[in-house]
């Protein structure tokens, strides 16, 4: 378990990371050029040599991209914010619930001190959590390129297909911004997995908004781990009518999951497991949002 | 008669045996300052090995010359380069003749090439060694090793490798039968006895033992001598191994086991890689190591389990076993130098703890193109205990008793023990349980974990719907042949003890000082246990089959007991009092005749013996014993789990364990319970998350510890465990085997647990449990409730 040969770059700055992705995809349109960033997975597939990169760019020691910046309706968080500050952070928690529900289901606590935003972004597990946070959240991912400059890319259209994003091989991710949670939303983060710690077999997460009235306003739900990327699955039309029971989340996780072809050996238990954890996110997001609406009036 | 009560705390003049005294060994282990075989690499060329790709296949070429030339590589090797005077590791174990001729066992000889030049047999096969600078341009210079494969058909079930029309996986074999056992007594049952019969098929999943610490090998030339550092729990078999494979002198090898971090049966295996390693120490002239990764350990350690049987349980009105009939299949792999030990164990332990008066067992083991397999932790009685745990729980189901009712009725009692089965154990002798009473250990376990835990486990578990299971099991243990022990006198007056019984971290450089200080009737301080090195004590057989204890331990405590012996006869003369004047104390002897009163320490005692000391012409005291049993002592327990399944996705969580185990006199009450929870540990690894799996050609997919799930803290409950100690008469220290006792009954507790659970919805009959059938039954119970 020793990787391959490859090239080790450190980044000094943004400008250098560019320069270097922008200069190994000039010169070789066939070298393989990854990032690293924690280097929780891609050292793994490296060291199994299922990931036989040509070159690595370090990017770990640019401290701007660690960097959190907190806007009136939501939050700017730097490719190289760490797992555990995510979880953590009292302030981040504050604005993005959900986020830290999902940071904190990552892996174990030694791999969320080290696992990075952008990294798990950019590896496009389609198991993974923070895809899919992002991807309920309607996150803007901000990249960046020597050639072509900055573009940014909506979380629905970042994933390509499983481990495999719309980004071009010279551009870094640099920055996302994620719209805050709101008056009135409950968030729901739900994961199954064999051992606390595992890749999910199936999860759940949604933002639930609630109106005064106690009936619901609007949802928007995805699924891990149910297709070769994250998927939303609520769907627009389908209105919540009075105050919602359980029954309510039962049927409309039924429903959403209806169609599901999940690239697993047990399709239907998988199907199953989609079902449960977005029937138990929905309830847990709405009692969150009359939670809070409760103790502000 | 009863063992004494553990005691916790050492008192003075009391003995060490049956203290829990702290184990030595955990301050260093714990800190950092282990010395395990990769701690010993610096200096040393890396050895890696070229694996096969192909679960069956014949090798057309191996070309090697472009790795030659490769940087860093100082050679490449075949199974052709090998100087060998035998190309492959003979058996572990044969049965004794008496019992061949009880069970008509047979066995056919295993010819696994120790490199193969022409044929693969499962993926993870060594088949090239490579000597290069180090790990990282070995492993680029493997990449350039060309290998040639004509691909066959993988055999992957047992029961098609023992077709009649299946080729033979082996060639020097007529068929795929690696081991056949046949077992039956007892008169014919009358059909108006039976009220119910129940059959079952019952499969056990493919689990190992995955240590912390994989395998390794060092090898150092020291003139004409090869020294071998290896990660085993069998130093001695593992030095046999290599003389018979190569044709060395057994004096030209030395054999050393540095920590190990844990074995559990798979490293009570003698691998290709122990004999490659020093053979190309010899032919390169270089230290030369080898250090497992985890990845080859997943395809190349020794595997275990992965059985199916096929039951018939008869039982009277009353819920008594009238007939019990089992036709079992294990699955070796490509091979398993332990077949006759694991085979045997399964028919032997199916007999269970109960009076089963009519028995009728039938058992084949079948080569298949996996990996191969040793004896990991229980070695069969897992298996068996699963069989026929989950057997009464399905008659105690028809017959409208509990689980818990059906055991008492057929446990043996104070009244029916000891209690003698009509077949003899593995070494031809008789087999006789020499329990004290197997009842209460049921009766003790339930007061640990009563079924009404549930009701209190359900109202903190909304989510859960909670079940309690129990299950029991038997267990030989302290098998022979022998075991080695020996004590020597230091210069300075302290005790060197060493075995063949090597640890792999279970506590014998405490437990084995605790007894030899009793020998001696010395301070503990005075005692240092050396790790196991064939240089030490020439003869061993090693650890493993829960047999340290009690042989290494017999062993040491007799030397210790002779070398007392030896030295009051010595202090007698250099005090020039009569012996029987002489008294051992703590620290030496003392001896008094009513008007004057002597001393001498040990260091004293040693200076003497030293050369220009009084007794230098008596020479060192050392005594080396060895510990022949006549038979096995058994070890009986009762296992209780309260177990959670979730409604919404099936995934069960054991909430509550506990274990009533009656074993002997415990020389370290804390170690003792110690291995009970961790064997609880493996068990609900096996229970729920543990399985080798394969593709449909062969390829495994569990090679990352991502896919081959071992359980975390969080999988395991507190386990409460209730010592019943009954002294066995079978050795000196009255100990019984508890290695593998917490393993055992796992698997058919959980079992029992979840099924009670999910109100009887579901039969649980394999391992790893399957969620998918428990969250559909789950939903089911959740609507009805409705």
């Amino acid at each position: 378990m020793k990787p391959a040969p490859f090239a080790y770059l450190r980044a000094r700055s943004v400008a250098e990371a560019l320069e270097m992705l922008g200069a190994s995809a000039h010169r070789d349109a066939d070298a393989h050029t990854k990032v690293l960033a924690g280097g929780q997975s891609l050292l793994t597939l490296m060291n199994l040599r299922l990931a036989r990169p040509d070159q690595l760019v370090d990017i770990g020691g640019l401290m701007e991209l660690s960097r959190t910046f907190e806007d009136t309706d939501s939050v700017v968080l730097g490719a190289l914010v760490r797992h555990r500050t995510l979880e953590t952070d009292p302030k981040l928690g504050k604005r993005l619930p959900l986020v830290a529900a999902a940071a904190g289901q990552i892996g174990h606590v030694a791999i969320r001190n080290r696992g990075t935003l952008g990294g798990s972004l950019s590896h496009a597990d389609p198991a993974a959590e923070l895809p899919l946070a992002m991807l309920v959240h309607e996150a803007v991912i901000h990249v960046e390129s020597a050639t072509s400059g900055r573009r940014t890319i909506r979380a629905e259209d970042f994933v390509e297909s499983i481990f495999t994003t719309t980004m071009q091989a010279d551009e870094l991710l640099t920055w996302v911004t994620v719209p805050s949670a709101r008056p009135g939303q409950g968030w729901g983060f739900v994961e199954f997995a064999p051992r606390i710690g595992d890749y999910a077999q199936a999860g759940a997460a949604c933002l639930v908004t609630v109106a005064p009235d106690g009936s619901v306003a609007a949802i928007r739900a995805g699924l891990l781990a149910a297709a070769d990327r994250p998927l939303v699955v609520s769907e627009p039309g389908d209105e919540v009518s009075g105050i919602p029971t359980h029954e309510t989340w039962e049927r409309l996780a039924a429903h959403w999951t209806r169609n599901l072809e999940p690239l697993t050996d047990d399709p239907d238990h998988t199907r199953h497991l989609c079902r449960a954890a977005l029937s138990q996110a929905l309830a847990d997001a709405y009692r969150r949002a009359r939670t809070d609406q409760e103790e502000a009036a | 008669m009863s063992a004494p009560p553990p005691r916790v705390t050492h008192g003075p003049g009391e003995p060490y045996v049956g203290t829990s005294v702290p184990r030595v060994e955990d301050q260093r282990l714990l800190d950092g300052r282990g010395r395990f075989l990769a701690d010993l690499a610096a200096g040393a060329l890396s050895v890696v090995f070229l694996r096969s790709t192909e679960a069956h296949a014949v090798i057309e070429s191996i070309d090697t010359t472009r790795a030659t030339d490769m940087p860093g590589v100082v050679g490449v090797y075949t199974g052709n380069d090998l100087p060998l005077a035998r190309d492959y590791i003979g058996s572990l174990h044969t049965p004794d003749p008496g019992f061949v001729a009880a069970t008509g066992f047979r066995m056919p000889e295993q010819r696994l090439a120790i490199l193969p030049v022409d044929r693969v047999h499962y993926v993870g096969q060594p088949v090239v060694a490579l000597v290069a600078s180090d790990r990282y341009l070995g492993e680029d210079a493997l990449e350039a090793v060309d290998i040639t494969y004509r691909p066959l058909p993988a055999v992957l079930d047992p029961s098609a490798s023992l077709a009649p029309d299946a080729a033979p996986i082996h060639p020097h074999l007529p068929d795929n039968e690696a081991g056949r056992i046949e077992v039956e007594f007892g008169d014919d049952v009358a059909a108006d006895a039976v009220a119910v019969t129940v059959e079952g098929t019952y499969r056990i999943g493919r689990h190992g033992a995955v240590p912390l610490e994989g395998r390794g090998v060092l090898a150092r030339v020291d003139g004409q001598r090869v020294s071998v550092w290896t990660s085993t729990q069998i130093p001695h078999l593992v030095r046999q191994g290599i003389c018979e494979a190569t044709g060395w002198s057994v004096d030209a090898v030395r054999v050393v086991v540095p920590d190990v971090g844990g074995g559990f049966g798979t490293k009570a295996n003698v691998y290709a890689e122990e004999v490659v390693v020093p053979v190309l120490a010899r032919l390169t002239g270089h230290d030369l190591v080898w250090v497992e990764d985890r990845q080859e350990h997943l395809v190349g350690s020794a595997q275990g389990r992965d059985q199916v049987h096929r039951t018939r349980l008869s039982v009277d009105r009353e819920g008594r076993v009238l007939r019990w009939e089992d036709d079992f299949l294990l699955d070796i792999g490509a091979g398993g130098l332990w077949v006759a030990g694991v085979v045997a164990n399964t028919a032997i332990h199916l007999l269970g703890p109960y009076r089963i008066p009519r028995v009728r067992l039938r058992g084949r083991a079948a080569f298949t193109n996996k990996t191969i397999t040793a004896q990991y932790r229980g070695a069969g009685r897992p298996e068996a205990c699963f069989a026929l745990e989950r057997s009464l729980d399905d008659a105690a189901g028809r017959l409208g008793i509990t689980p818990v009712e059906i055991r008492r009725r057929n446990l043996l009692t104070a009244a029916d023990l000891p209690y003698a089965q009509p077949l003899p154990y593995r070494d031809g002798v008789p087999i006789v349980y020499d329990g004290g009473d197997y009842l209460r250990c049921l009766d003790s376990v339930l007061e640990l974990l009563p079924a009404e835990t549930v009701e209190r486990l359900a109202a903190e578990h909304p989510d859960l719907t909670i079940g309690h299971g129990v299950g029991c099991y038997i267990e030989a243990t302290g098998r022979g042949s022998f075991e080695s022990g020996r004590v020597r006198l230091t210069s300075t007056g302290g005790f060197e003890v060493a075995s063949g019984a090597a640890s792999a971290g279970q506590a014998h450089e405490t437990v084995f000082a605790q007894v030899a200080a009793d020998g001696l009737g010395c301070s503990l301080e005075l005692v240092t246990v050396r790790r196991s090195d064939t240089d030490l004590v020439r003869h061993g057989v090693g650890t493993f089959a829960s047999r340290s204890a009690v042989l290494a331990g017999s062993a040491i405590r007799r030397a210790a007991e002779q070398l007392l012996d030896q030295a009051t006869g010595r202090a007698a003369q250099l005090l020039g009092v009569s012996p029987d004047l002489v008294k051992s104390t703590a620290s030496g002897f003392a001896a008094a005749d009513g008007s004057s009163e002597w001393e001498i320490s040990w260091a004293d005692l040693a200076t003497a013996c030293a050369p220009g000391g009084a007794q230098e012409q008596l020479g060192p005291l050392d005594v080396v014993e060895y510990f022949h049993p006549e038979t096995v002592t058994w070890t009986m327990g009762a296992h209780a789990a309260v177990v959670g399944v979730h409604r919404g996705t099936g995934a069960v969580s054991v909430l509550s364990y506990a274990v009533a185990h009656e074993g002997g006199v415990e020389i370290n009450p804390q170690v003792v319970e110690g291995q009970v929870i961790g064997g609880v540990a493996q068990g609900i690894g096996g229970a729920l998350l543990e399985q080798f799996r394969y593709s449909p050609t062969g390829q495994p997919t569990s090679t990352t510890l991502a896919e081959y799930l071992l359980p975390g803290t969080c999988d395991v409950p507190d386990v409460q465990v209730r010592h019943l100690g009954v002294a066995t008469p079978c050795n000196p220290l009255g100990v019984r085997g508890a290695g593998e006792s917490g393993t055992i009954a796992v698997s058919a507790t959980v079992a029992g647990a979840v099924e009670d659970a999910l109100h009887g919805l579901v039969r649980v009959s394999e391992t790893p449990i399957r969620t998918g059938p428990l969250r559909a039954a789950a939903e089911q119970i959740r609507r009805e409730g409705q």
